[in-house]
């Protein structure tokens, strides 16, 4: 009788190629495109510095925040996530993205396992562990992305 | 490249007197054009006749002297000196194809590899009545297995497939291949039943497209293509069977 992988290797490559599209789309916003809010400018640099956000950055971590709210990387983040406009798209996208980086990842996992485990009650038991991490790692992440900017 | 002398390493092992692989070298003449296994036949035949070995036809066609050559399987007939070595004095490696037992020196315990190749179902299965003449196929249908027919089972490819190292129960791309070469013949009626047998937990969900096999394949047959012809086949039947 059929053991079917067959599902998980055809969404291992549908996910495969969403995760070059978003990768790249995740690195351009949030790590190197400065006008889109980058967060990680002072980690990327060797300046050690505030990036310096566009003043419609600013002005929306102040709105939100508070006068004296100051336009750290996270607040940009969390501003971006709480936008009235965006946060869907951005919390669709990072939840989309996470779903997608989780299957691949631990589809992946679970091959390398069952590579050296070749015991069936083993296999069993290091595939329902490894998706269950994950399930618990979605569940987190989605609390995250979800309320992100609350 | 003119006439030379070249040292041969060969991983020897006897399991009656050795406690485990060694390697051994030997000093042999060669000539460029010479096969690899010419020059293992010129160890055993003048130096040491305790050498063992497997071949049979020398020319490419039975498969039985495939060992890893240089670091890579290969087949020892199929392959010349002039492509193993620079020039005089260098250095040419036989070792037998990894991941399986080793009998004696180069030769390895195949059951398992042809225990996997059995399982496959490699035969036409038919449902109707043999014909009166031959089952005709036509030149197209055929076009779609031909590059898989011209497989020797010399094993080149299961030995090279890192996901065999890791497991030894993994039915690996020769026998794959074999599948693929049956379940896509137009006058076989078996896909099902042999879709059934890769379709497992040591089966064609465990080729991760490294290319290894086709590296090592001495026919060149271009075995991922083929086995990832098989991996859609299996999964639009899966998704047909459910619908």
């Amino acid at each position: 009788m059929a053991q079917t992988n067959a599902l998980n290797w055809f969404l291992h490559r549908i996910t495969g190629t969403f995760l070059i599209f978003m990768l790249i789309t995740h690195f351009w916003v949030q790590h190197y495109d400065h006008q889109a809010a980058s967060v990680t400018h002072e980690v990327v640099t060797e300046k050690n510095e505030m990036p310096d956000y566009p003043d419609e950055a600013k002005e929306g971590v102040r709105a939100r925040l508070g006068p004296d709210a100051a336009a750290t990387p996270y607040q940009v983040v969390m501003q971006r996530l709480a936008d009235p406009v965006y946060a869907v798209l951005w919390k669709g996208f990072n939840i989309l993205f996470l779903v997608v980086a989780l299957h691949h990842g631990f589809y992946g996992l679970n091959n390398v396992m069952t590579d050296y485990i070749r015991a069936p009650m083993g296999r069993l038991i290091a595939r329902t562990l490894s998706w269950t991490v994950a399930l618990g790692l979605l569940i987190i992440g989605m609390y995250s992305v979800i309320t992100a900017g609350w | 490249m003119a006439e030379m002398q070249l040292n041969i390493e060969i991983k020897r092992y006897n399991p009656e007197d050795d406690d485990g692989p060694h390697w051994e070298s030997y000093e042999v003449p060669a000539d460029p054009l010479d096969s690899a296994l010419s020059l293992l036949l010129h160890v055993k035949w003048h130096i040491d006749g305790t050498l063992s070995l497997r071949k049979s036809c020398a020319h490419g066609i039975c498969g039985s002297d495939a060992m890893q050559i240089n670091g890579e399987n290969k087949l020892a007939c199929s392959v010349l000196v002039q492509d193993l070595v620079d020039g005089d004095g260098d250095t040419i490696t036989y070792a037998p194809l990894p991941s399986a037992p080793v009998v004696k020196d180069l030769i390895i315990d195949q059951s398992r590899f042809f225990e996997k190749y059995r399982e496959v179902k490699p035969w036409l299965i038919t449902d109707g009545p043999a014909p009166e003449r031959e089952r005709e196929q036509s030149p197209e249908e055929h076009a779609m297995i031909e590059d898989a027919t011209k497989c020797i089972m010399c094993g080149a490819c299961t030995h090279a497939c890192p996901s065999t190292w890791a497991d030894p129960d993994y039915l690996g791309p020769a026998a794959m291949l074999k599948a693929y070469r049956y379940t896509f013949d137009s006058r076989d009626d078996g896909a099902e039943e042999r879709l059934d047998v890769v379709d497992s937990p040591d089966g064609l969900w465990k080729c991760y497209t490294i290319f290894n096999c086709n590296e090592a394949c001495p026919k060149d047959i271009d075995i991922t293509r083929w086995l990832s012809a098989l991996k859609r086949r299996a999964a639009t039947s899966q998704a047909s069977t459910k619908a």
